[in-house]
């Protein structure tokens, strides 16, 4: 058991994030403190040893994320996990905008409530937002899943191709061309099974899954007023 | 006595209207008129095209979508600048014996990067997507450029295995829509850039239509396989400059400082774009009006944009008012034709240019072949632009499993390898006509303008009086 310390503070970030990186394979736990908010922390991992932030982190930590387990004890700023194609990143605290960005793989766990865009133009993999998500959330989401304990803020799921925002409270306003759907079960157990996993299981929960009404995936001649909504 | 007109009223039974009519060759039931007026009305504001518009978007109720460039005619043109070779007064070199440098280094910024992109000419293949363009395209276009020591870059549907193999040099493009965006991709790049936005529709998204998401493309791009792409504009975590720094950072981060960043623009207010994009990038695109695509509102590429040749004065002056001249390379795009326009395009401020139709061009695009696929489609070599249609006759512009057949990618590399070479050859040839020894060594100063216009938008001076034109 090898846990090393990794200190931020006023350093060069190319040093911090190089430290990190090579530690990555012979640590078994790197501790990095003092993160003043700053940006890109621990982005571009590739190895599993985990990662523990102690405090707030700015932009796009996390980022390009591909194999790292990165756990925040703090808040976050905007593009957590942008474009992560494998791994976990965990933020204790609240997050900005865009969490999980492009995201292909992987989980983004938010204990706090997300900012507006969450899961923006998401390509796979699963975010779980335990309090609530902005709006525009699900923005063009191609595919994966993002799934909010709490309420959804305006204009959720807004043009969405095959990805999904799973609701359990309320909806402020939907997107354009986005509907709420009655989940199928199996469907919902595989979503109550992701959040058994994160000790969130609550069988109780009334969903609502947001997916596209599929009226502007086309450009179509006939239903020409479908392109007033936009 | 006076004439008695009634006399000779009705001369052969005609009335009197029909001889102010003349009878020619008036058709009955139709309105009046000359009849043959109606084939020559050419109102200028009501041309056949607007009127065939107007039907066309009553049917569609949408706008008109089309790929290749612009058609609209008061671009500012190329062929309103000529070279003032040296003379009496500057010593021209030996065009047909001496040489002349055309290495060109994109990403030099002192001390940033550590493995700048060198070029042996001052050209590269632009960023087009495998989507737009065929595999083999993408391949073809990455084998031609590796063997003249230039470079390819990906576009927007991700890093494309043929084209990565194919290219020796290739640079991965991080638009808004992040498709397939992934840090080993990153990792095998030799630069990154970053879309902000293109020539052919600045301030809009991608567009790539439902018969181009083939199987592959959809996979490539986590699309449902066959709609109607329309790619975001804004990225998805960042808005404004100081975002983008960060961004920049992050990239930086990932790639540990080894590759160069490139900030691609389209052509709207480069003074103030490329200023800022000065600040944060190390290369930065600036892609004009004319510049092409392979799907677009029609409106778009008609009537956004500024033209090429009238931005890059204009970037140029912004890096020198912003001190970055020289440490931040400007690359030029759009409507580049051949190695004269490239020469005008390096003598206005580029320190590089990038083809992508003139690319097209050479891997046989427009060639006059399969004419029957040609008028399927409802057009003939040398004027088609049915790119958006996913029905390229020659296998460019295409998914089709056969059409793409049509080209075969040693040859079509050939073909843009020579290309490249003549148009190298045509840069060098004027360069060393004005007396350099180098590309890089064209300047303002060995172009004049032929038309107020030119002058007036480009600050060149105009020929024979030798001032540019101001008011």
């Amino acid at each position: 058991m090898t846990v090393v310390t990794v200190e931020v503070g006023d350093r060069p970030l190319r040093q911090i994030n190089r430290e990190i990186r090579a530690l990555a394979s012979t640590a078994t736990e790197i501790v990095v403190t003092d993160p003043l908010s700053r940006h890109n922390l621990a982005v571009a991992l590739t190895e599993d040893t985990p990662v523990r932030i102690l405090g707030n982190v700015g932009y796009y930590c996390g980022g390009l994320n591909s194999g790292g387990v990165i756990h925040v004890e703090g808040d976050c700023g905007w593009g957590v996990g942008e474009a992560m194609a494998r791994g976990k990143i965990t933020i204790d605290g609240y997050a900005g905008m865009s969490v999980g960005a492009s995201m292909r793989g992987g989980l983004i766990h938010i204990k706090g409530s997300a900012g507006p865009r969450c899961g923006v133009a998401q390509k796979g993999g699963d975010i779980v937002v335990e309090g609530n998500i902005g709006y525009l959330s699900g923005f063009m989401a191609h595919t994966g899943r993002i799934i909010t304990l709490g309420d959804a803020g305006d204009a959720t799921g807004d043009s969405l191709w095959e990805g999904a925002v799973w609701v359990a409270g309320d909806i402020k306003s939907l997107g354009v061309d986005s509907h709420p759907v009655e989940p199928p079960a199996e469907e919902v157990a595989e979503v109550e099974e992701l959040l058994d996993g994160l000790g969130l299981a609550d069988s109780t929960r009334d969903w609502k899954k947001v997916v596209s009404g599929q009226r502007l995936w086309y450009f179509e001649s006939r239903d020409s007023s479908a392109w007033l909504m936009i | 006595m006076a004439d008695d007109l009634s006399i000779n009223d009705s001369p052969n039974g005609l009335s009197h209207e029909d001889l102010v009519a003349l009878r020619d060759g008036a058709v009955d039931g139709r309105p009046a008129g000359i009849p043959t007026s109606y084939d020559h009305g050419e109102s200028i504001r009501w041309t056949p095209k607007d009127i065939a518009d107007i039907h066309a978007m009553s049917r569609l109720g949408r706008y008109q979508i089309r790929g290749f460039t612009t058609a609209n005619r008061r671009m500012a043109n190329w062929n309103d600048l000529v070279f003032v070779p040296a003379t009496a007064t500057r010593l021209p070199l030996e065009g047909y014996r001496e040489s002349c440098d055309t290495k060109t280094v994109l990403g030099d910024r002192p001390g940033l990067v550590s493995n700048p992109i060198e070029l042996d000419i001052p050209i590269y293949i632009a960023s087009m997507s495998f989507g737009a363009l065929s595999a083999s395209a993408k391949a073809a276009l990455g084998r031609g450029a590796s063997k003249v020591g230039t470079m390819t870059c990906s576009g927007e549907g991700g890093m494309l295995p043929e084209e990565r193999e194919a290219s020796k040099t290739m640079v991965y493009q991080m638009t808004p829509s992040r498709y397939g965006l992934d840090l080993e991709h990153l990792r095998q790049a030799d630069g990154i850039e970053i879309v902000i936005g293109q020539g052919a529709k600045p301030g809009t998204g991608g567009l790539l239509l439902g018969m181009k998401i083939s199987d592959r493309v959809a996979r490539m791009r986590s699309l449902p396989v066959g709609v109607d792409q329309r790619s975001t504009v804004r990225h998805p975590d960042f808005l404004g400059a100081d975002d983008l720094l960060i961004k920049i950072e992050e990239l930086r981060e990932a790639t540990d400082y080894r590759i160069p960043i490139f900030v691609k623009l389209g052509a709207t207010r480069p003074r103030f774009d490329v200023a800022m994009a000065a600040k944060v990038a190390d290369v930065i695109v600036l892609d004009g009006a004319e510049g092409g695509t392979g799907a677009s509102p029609e409106l778009l590429l008609d009537h956004t944009g500024i033209p090429t040749m009238t931005a890059i004065p204009a970037a140029r002056e912004a890096l020198e008012e912003s001190g970055m001249s020289g440490e931040v390379k400007l690359v030029a795009a759009g409507g580049i034709r051949n190695g004269t326009d490239a020469a005008k395009a390096l003598a206005l401020g580029a320190d590089a240019v990038m083809i992508g139709t003139a690319a097209l061009m050479a891997l046989g695009c427009n060639s006059p072949r399969y004419l029957e696929d040609y008028q399927k489609i409802g057009t003939s070599p040398g004027k088609c632009h049915h790119c958006h249609t996913g029905r390229c006759p020659v296998g460019i512009t295409t998914q089709d499993p056969f059409l793409e057949t049509r080209l075969h990618v040693d040859p079509a590399a050939d073909r843009v390898a020579r290309y490249l070479t003549a148009m190298t050859m045509e840069i060098t040839m004027l360069a060393k006509a004005c007396g350099k020894s180098s590309v890089h060594n064209l300047e303002m100063e060995d172009l004049r303008a032929l038309s107020l216009d030119s002058s007036a938008l480009t600050g060149v001076k105009l020929a024979g009086v030798d001032r540019p034109f101001t008011w």
